[in-house]
């Protein structure tokens, strides 16, 4: 009888008392795009940071303290990101802000978190200059400019590379950024770029580009597209007859590529913070939680979510929260750049921006991005 | 909560009411003359674009920069409009949709405007008397005219064009006119949008935000201006009211317009409206 | 290289020509540019898609299926909205106004219920073939919709010029109250064309859905503005017209890509519909009197 009251009555106190069971709520804010165009990032961000919020909880939170995530939307628009950003500050208090969603959004609240001495971390900002907004602005994400040189290098191992062929978006912030590291990267290696097309957004028809390219006959072609674009540039590539291998930025660097550019993607090298098959333990837990709470696969940018909250929570354990806003605020800023953490991106730690004119910067990623190939319909490790 | 914690919560927002509202009357001055022009947030696009080069590259003072800002779309606006004001109807609406397209292109393409990346860092001038200053003297102005003979050469041309020609109305001159002082507006309101918001990219003058300046002139209506002010501080709120509806928060920005279009002809603000309710 | 480019040039040019089709109807019949098409577009593309996808039936029943969907859809607008309007003899901006709202709500509640990823056909579905003739290269549904977007544009003509409907219809877009005065059922014949332009608007979805692979809330929007471009280069309200416009705007662009760089493409098609409406209203195809209203 003691025996089954026991652990019932312990499960029933758990269960009713649970919140009750938390010293206090650390409050952070989560602005991301959870409506328009750019959700299709935003949400999965969003999920990324829920699972990793449930998960501390569950594990008793931050020394005795509760994580409250408190969302709000900024829809990708860079006026919603200054108000969502300002109400999270200035109203709920809250102790420091992730998001928002798109680099360009970031450029537009990150001066509000840091004239108001709050660390406004991004964990999708990839845009070269995010940092420089100045000493409160953290990012998780690696800039393309870390990322490409090293796909690049591994890319000219594999398959010797002379001449290549751009195609690239040339309205959208994250494509052009992408577009110009490449082609830096491409003149510091002294590969030859044959020809360079654009694209719009919401173009479907790549036809005209590509068979221009294919008549200068490059060794490989260099896509910094985002997926959606990215699959149908490779079908249409492969109906075309071009057989080139096709590099890609970080936007290429998702299972929704292979889902629907299928045999079309075989050959695609691609660089990125998080390879869905490393198989370390922190990656593999957060793959099969992901897939258990949402049923669908993650990608890079909710693993980013995920290991952002949990780097957050490191830099929280090192300090002593007194309740005054203001000055845990810049305990936690003081605290962040020296965080060390492996989690589903694997090792990752910050490095301080680079100074321009005097004007300190933030921190940026510091973390190696994994080189893979395609190979058999998956991602494989490039060695 | 105390006012400056009030303040700084959302100042950003009462910018905003007032920068939209000024948007909002700058098309209702093409509206006012039965001209439904698309083309206010490429003009709202040069004048942000034009003063924030200013402000940044050459640190010119903010009021040379506004200046700069209301003049640029007002030039562009005078060029284009002499032949483009020969259109009329669906066919001008086209035609300033494909100058909106043309402009935002081209802001993608010039090095100077940062192409899709834009302009960052825009330092921030803008503070509340400046936009305050702003739509009291937008709204001065367009109160002067429209007590004036050419707010009734408007109205004219708004009931029937060949009438007020007739009538010995110069309605070339006087429609370019509206097109011209409503590019002046939205460029002032680009301007001073710009430096409260911090960045600039082409994507935020596109179709899109040139529908959202309609919407808030056809749902405040434009019997008066009191109508394209008050469209342009509902639909700035909106989406903050409405935050709970998440995914669906558009859908009812769509529903106002059609609601509005159907059952309200005239906008929320219709003073004949106003009338009658008082007769009864 | 230039053989293939004209290819191309054709190939894109018959989905801009498909869908400016139901498009260009709906101004010719009911004076009406109907900003919601790009959105029924979309939702004929959902509803193919979610047929095929959930109930599993075979892609030429959901295709009749989802474009009555659509064409429904369309009715349902027209009979809504469209018609309050004529009956109040609204200003020409009201329709298109209410349309644009029509468009918002279409692509929000989309964005709701299906999520903004993009989606696609299962690719099983039809093989992406091509087929290669010496140097080049036509995937086999692309030709396939070239081909279907001329057979429609035949078959309106030829409902338009030879049958009495197509009588009845010439007369409305002339003048409904003198048609009506002649016996004509106007309300009747304005809802089958709402109807009718969304089926195609519909059917334009699927097939460009299915050639493309890119079913997404936003789609609709992109593809208006080039049907738009496209309309207006071949004449508001010209059937012939939006085919040859659409082809033309698909040369154009493919050409620009070719010779000059595709940076200017998008430039050079609003420029050409800018240009056009300033020099030829009327269109570069069409041979009727100036409208300028």
């Amino acid at each position: 009888m003691r025996a089954f009251h026991r652990p019932l009555l312990l499960a029933l106190t758990a269960l009713t008392f649970s919140a009750a069971a938390f010293a206090g709520e650390i409050r952070i804010g989560l602005a991301e795009a959870l409506t328009g165009p750019a959700s299709q990032y935003g949400v999965p961000i969003r999920n990324g940071f829920l699972l990793a919020q449930e998960e501390i909880n569950a594990k008793g939170g931050i020394d005795g303290n509760r994580i409250v995530l408190v969302e709000e939307d900024e829809r990708g628009k860079k006026e919603e990101a200054i108000n969502v950003y300002k109400k999270l500050i200035f109203q709920d208090k809250v102790l420091m802000v992730f998001g928002p969603t798109l680099s360009n959004s970031m450029f537009a609240a990150g001066p509000i978190a840091n004239m108001a001495r709050v660390v406004a971390f991004g964990t999708s900002n990839t845009a070269s200059g995010i940092t420089d907004i100045g000493p409160y602005i953290f990012r998780s994400s690696p800039m393309e400019a870390d990322v490409v040189p090293v796909t690049l290098k591994a890319a000219m191992k594999h398959l010797g590379l002379h001449k290549v062929g751009i195609i690239y978006g040339n309205d959208d912030a994250f494509t052009k950024s992408g577009y110009d590291v490449f082609r830096q990267a491409l003149q510091a290696q002294h590969i030859d770029v044959v020809d360079t097309e654009t694209y719009s957004k919401g173009d479907v028809d790549f036809k005209a580009q590509l068979t221009k390219i294919k008549a200068q006959s490059p060794d490989a072609i260099v896509c910094p597209c985002l997926s959606e674009e990215g699959a149908n540039i490779l079908i249409q590539a492969r109906a075309l007859g071009i057989k080139a291998p096709f590099i890609g930025g970080n936007g290429f660097n998702t299972p929704k590529l292979l889902e629907n550019a299928k045999t079309a993607a075989e050959g695609t090298i691609v660089g990125s913070p998080w390879f869905d098959g490393n198989p370390s333990t922190a990656n593999q837990h957060f793959i099969a939680a992901y897939r258990k709470k949402y049923g669908a696969d993650p990608n890079q940018f909710s693993a980013q979510g995920y290991d952002a909250l949990f780097i957050v929570a490191e830099a929280i354990k090192k300090i002593h929260l007194t309740g005054q806003t203001d000055r845990d605020r810049q305990a936690l800023r003081d605290a962040l750049p020296s965080v060390q953490f492996a989690g589903a991106t694997g090792h990752f730690a910050f490095r301080p921006a680079p100074q321009h004119g005097g004007k300190t910067g933030g921190y940026d990623a510091d973390q190696p991005p994994f080189v893979y190939i395609v190979k058999n319909g998956k991602f494989a490790l490039l060695k | 909560m105390d006012w400056s914690s009030w303040w700084e919560t959302y100042s950003t927002l009462v910018l905003s009411i007032g920068v939209y509202g000024m948007l909002a009357l700058s098309i209702y001055l093409t509206l006012s003359c039965g001209l439904l022009s698309l083309a206010n947030a490429a003009f709202m696009g040069i004048g942000a674009y034009v003063s924030a080069i200013i402000t940044l590259q050459y640190e010119w003072p903010f009021a040379v920069a506004l200046l700069l800002g209301t003049a640029a779309p007002a030039t562009v606006a005078l060029l284009v409009g002499i032949p483009v004001l020969r259109l009329s109807g669906v066919y001008l609406a086209m035609a300033t949709l494909g100058f909106g397209e043309v402009v935002r292109v081209v802001l993608l393409n010039l090095d100077i405007t940062g192409g899709p990346l834009g302009l960052n860092g825009i330092p921030p001038l803008t503070s509340g008397w400046h936009v305050l200053l702003a739509l009291a003297c937008t709204i001065a102005l367009l109160q002067a005219m429209r007590r004036s003979r050419i707010g009734r050469a408007f109205e004219a041309i708004r009931e029937d064009e060949t009438a007020a020609r007739l009538m010995g109305i110069a309605t070339d001159r006087v429609k370019l006119l509206a097109f011209v002082l409503g590019a002046a507006i939205a460029g002032l309101a680009g301007g001073l949008n710009a430096h409260y918001t911090f960045t600039l990219s082409p994507g935020n003058f596109g179709f899109e935000n040139a529908v959202d300046i309609l919407t808030m002139a056809v749902l405040g209506g434009i019997q008066g201006l009191l109508g394209p002010l008050l469209g342009g501080a509902i639909l700035t709120l909106l989406p903050e009211l409405l935050r709970g509806l998440q995914e669906f928060r558009m859908a009812a920005n769509g529903l106002i317009l059609i609601v509005v279009v159907l059952f309200l002809p005239h906008g929320l603000w219709d003073p004949g409206r106003f009338r009658r309710w008082l007769k009864k | 290289m230039f053989a293939q480019q004209v290819v191309n040039a054709i190939s894109l040019g018959s989905v801009y020509a498909l869908f400016a089709l139901g498009f260009t109807l709906v101004f010719g019949i009911l004076g009406v540019i109907n900003l919601s098409h790009g959105g029924i577009f979309m939702l004929g593309a959902y509803a193919a898609l979610f047929l095929i996808t959930r109930f599993e039936i075979p892609f030429w029943t959901a295709l009749p299926l989802a474009m009555l969907a659509a064409g429904l859809l369309g009715l349902l607008i027209d009979v809504l909205v469209l018609r309050v309007l004529r009956k109040r003899e609204a200003p020409h901006l009201m329709p298109m106004i209410a349309t644009i709202g029509a468009a918002i709500l279409m692509t929000s509640l989309s964005q709701g219920f299906f999520g903004s990823e993009t989606r696609r056909f299962p690719l099983e579905l039809f093989d992406q073939e091509s087929f290669s003739w010496g140097p080049l290269t036509i995937p086999v549904l692309q030709a396939g919709i070239t081909a279907l977007s001329v057979l429609l544009m035949l078959l309106m003509i030829w409902v338009l010029r030879r049958t009495r409907l197509g009588q009845a219809l010439r007369a409305v877009s002339e003048s409904p109250k003198a048609a009506a005065l002649l016996g004509i059922p106007v309300e009747r014949l304005f809802h089958l064309t709402s109807f009718a332009a969304a089926a195609l608007g519909g059917a334009a979805g699927i097939l460009i859905g299915l050639s493309f692979d890119a079913i997404s809330p936003f789609m609709g929007q992109p593809m208006l503005h080039k049907g738009i471009a496209a309309i207006i280069l071949g004449g508001l309200g010209d059937v012939r017209g939006a085919v040859l416009g659409g082809l033309f705007l698909g040369v154009a662009e493919v050409f620009a890509v070719t010779f000059l760089s595709s940076e200017y493409r998008d430039a050079l098609s609003f420029g050409l519909l800018f240009l056009v409406l300033l020099w030829r209203p009327q269109g570069l195809f069409g041979a009727s009197a100036t409208r300028s209203a």
